[in-house]
């Protein structure tokens, strides 16, 4: 055994300091280990969009299937159902709306948010067309069906849980002059988004395709009933 | 060689019945301060092997190149130079020779 002849008890005293930061160290360190390490935040976001492609995928393969049955029972009732429920893609006469953010600079004082669109705007342009007859509405590729909402998420507009920021491009299907005629009326919507400097622009057009809804139907409390409706 | 020992048993108890942890962002400096700390033992018990002990230098040599280590880490980090590595392998370094000598020591009687 090594004998120390001199400063035992100095040594000793040192070891006691040193034995506590040794302790404490060891916790430090236990204690960084199980937080959540940035790279751990990093790895879990790119998992998000990954997942995120797969489920795309999956949606596209969803609306393939759908598609295909759909071409074996082809009544014509089904077929408005379907129409009504937004699973299939519709062509017809309408039109083309393209809104966007004001270009105009707010003036200092100004709330900046009163040049920009909001989901209330765009629920009203929208609502403005199913009083005026449209049979089928899409913004920016996600068609609009009885469970779609339209909703600021942030600084962009959540549609059919999918986000979108400006410009928005709302296809619309119906009497194209009739279409028009509601969104451009005095005190209408467009003239009060115009007041603005929301930007709007309409084209008439013979020929609109609305693309179907390309997500899948969840009903977790509602149970049909089985002599109801009628 | 027993007193030291039982110095560090009683130290490693009271840092395990302290409930006191270092903040993330100073883990840094106290890693550094250890392992100076770590050396000076070592220097000390070298020294001690070596009869060439002296109580004064032994002491405030631990502390000042504990609180040295941690203060030179923390202006090099202000500075943008990562003293943290150098203190590391300058520490680590001396322990490992005092180490080797200690075990001729040892090996000796």
């Amino acid at each position: 055994m090594l004998k120390l002849r001199q400063g035992q008890a100095a040594i000793a005293l040192v070891c006691v300091v040193l034995g506590f930061m040794l302790a404490v160290q060891f916790r430090t360190a236990q204690d960084i280990r199980s937080s959540i390490p940035f790279q751990r935040i990093e790895d879990l976001s790119q998992r998000l969009s990954q997942t995120e492609k797969e489920r795309d995928v999956l949606l596209k393969q969803v609306y393939e299937l759908r598609q295909t049955t759909g071409a074996e029972s082809a009544t014509k009732e089904s077929e408005n159902i379907k129409m009504g429920a937004g699973v299939v893609a519709v062509r017809g006469t309408g039109l083309s709306i393209t809104i966007d953010d004001s270009k105009r600079l707010s003036k200092p004082g100004e709330n900046p948010n009163l040049y920009l669109i909001h989901d209330e705007d765009m629920l009203k342009v929208i609502n403005e067309l199913w009083a005026a007859g449209a049979e089928a509405i899409s913004i920016n590729g996600q068609r609009l069906i009885a469970t779609s909402e339209v909703r600021c998420a942030g600084p962009t507009l959540s549609v059919n849980n999918t986000r979108y920021s400006p410009p928005y491009e709302i296809l619309v299907i119906g009497e194209p002059q009739t279409l028009e005629n509601s969104l451009k009326m005095r005190g209408g919507v467009i003239e009060t988004l115009q007041f603005w400097g929301i930007q709007v622009s309409l084209k008439k057009q013979d020929v609109v395709d609305v693309p179907a809804y390309k997500g899948a139907f969840r009903f977790e409390y509602a149970k049909p009933i089985k002599d109801g409706g009628k | 060689m027993a007193l030291p020992l039982v110095g560090l048993i009683i130290g490693i108890s009271l840092g395990i019945f302290f409930p006191l942890t270092i903040p993330v962002e100073y883990a840094k400096f106290m890693s550094v301060a250890l392992l100076a700390s770590l050396d000076s033992v070592f220097g000390g018990l070298r020294a001690g092997a070596e009869e060439k002990f002296d109580n004064t230098v032994f002491i405030t040599g631990f502390f000042t190149n504990a609180l040295m280590a941690a203060g030179l880490v923390y202006i090099g980090e202000g500075l943008g130079i990562d003293l943290y590595y150098v203190a590391l392998l300058a520490f680590g370094l001396r322990i490992f020779q005092n180490l080797a000598i200690i075990r001729r020591y040892f090996l000796r009687k």
